[in-house]
């Protein structure tokens, strides 16, 4: 079962989405362990989106579809009319750097990579859109890894 | 929702959400903070790269002052995140009881 809504490519969207991915754990009974997670993948993907998607077309949005998966739940994020880019792709931050050297941003995919079970980028020509699809479970990665 | 204000004893309490919403309200109340500022953090539930960089971006200034921050009360996502971003070797965290 998944649900999708398109989002207003805004950081103010973001207590919608947050009550998106919430309302839909609730009806979907998934375990609420992973919501802190998983919004926090959303966040850093949306506002990337918002902040490099600048030169979108106008008027476009941002469609999140979750589904109930595993225990877990995936999720894609698509944004349309926009330039390819894979984040997947995208080094890892210097963690190790002392705090002179240290300076905000960066950070984000760094840490989706290490939160999430798995995530893939693909780019449809046709519609120029941007798809990134992340999956999360309780037994996931991080959780069995640990940090 | 972010709250952020002054507690008892110069403590700042910061509840809620830290995400890229509400960065600049608390990046402004914390730009305010002088010397050694001890931020409870029992109450907050959330925090994104964003919120990381108003933490980063205060250490900084607090240090170069003769100052720091130290985060109290943090939970166990704040300190997955800490741990993962190398934060905790940059910021004094203190877990959650």
């Amino acid at each position: 079962m998944s649900e999708a809504r398109h989002f207003r490519r805004s950081f103010d969207a973001l207590p919608e989405i947050f009550g998106f991915t919430e309302a839909f754990f609730a009806r979907q009974g998934v375990d609420r362990e992973i919501l802190t997670a998983v919004d926090f993948v959303v966040e850093e993907l949306f506002t990337n989106m918002v902040k490099y998607g600048a030169a979108a077309d106008p008027g476009s949005e941002v469609r999140i579809e979750i589904e109930a998966v595993g225990g877990g739940v995936e999720v894609v994020l698509a944004d349309s009319g926009v330039e390819p880019f894979d984040v997947t792709k995208v080094p890892d931050a210097d963690t190790g750097a002392p705090i002179e050297e240290r300076r905000p941003g960066g950070l984000g995919l760094h840490l989706i990579r290490r939160l999430v079970d798995s995530w893939d980028y693909e780019y449809v020509v046709e519609r120029r859109e941007s798809r990134i699809r992340f999956k999360k479970t309780p037994a996931g990665k991080a959780a069995q890894d640990g940090p | 929702m972010l709250a952020i204000e002054q507690g008892e004893q110069g403590v700042v309490v910061v509840k809620g959400r830290l995400d890229a919403a509400q960065c600049p309200a608390a990046q402004s109340f914390l730009d305010k903070a002088q010397g050694t500022v001890s931020l409870d953090c029992s109450g907050l539930e959330y925090i994104s790269s964003a919120g990381l960089g108003v933490l980063l971006k205060t250490q900084k200034r607090l240090l170069a002052a003769g100052g720091k921050l130290r985060l109290t009360g943090v939970n166990r996502h704040l300190q997955d995140i800490f741990q993962y971003s190398g934060f905790d070797q940059i910021l004094e965290i203190e877990p959650a009881r």
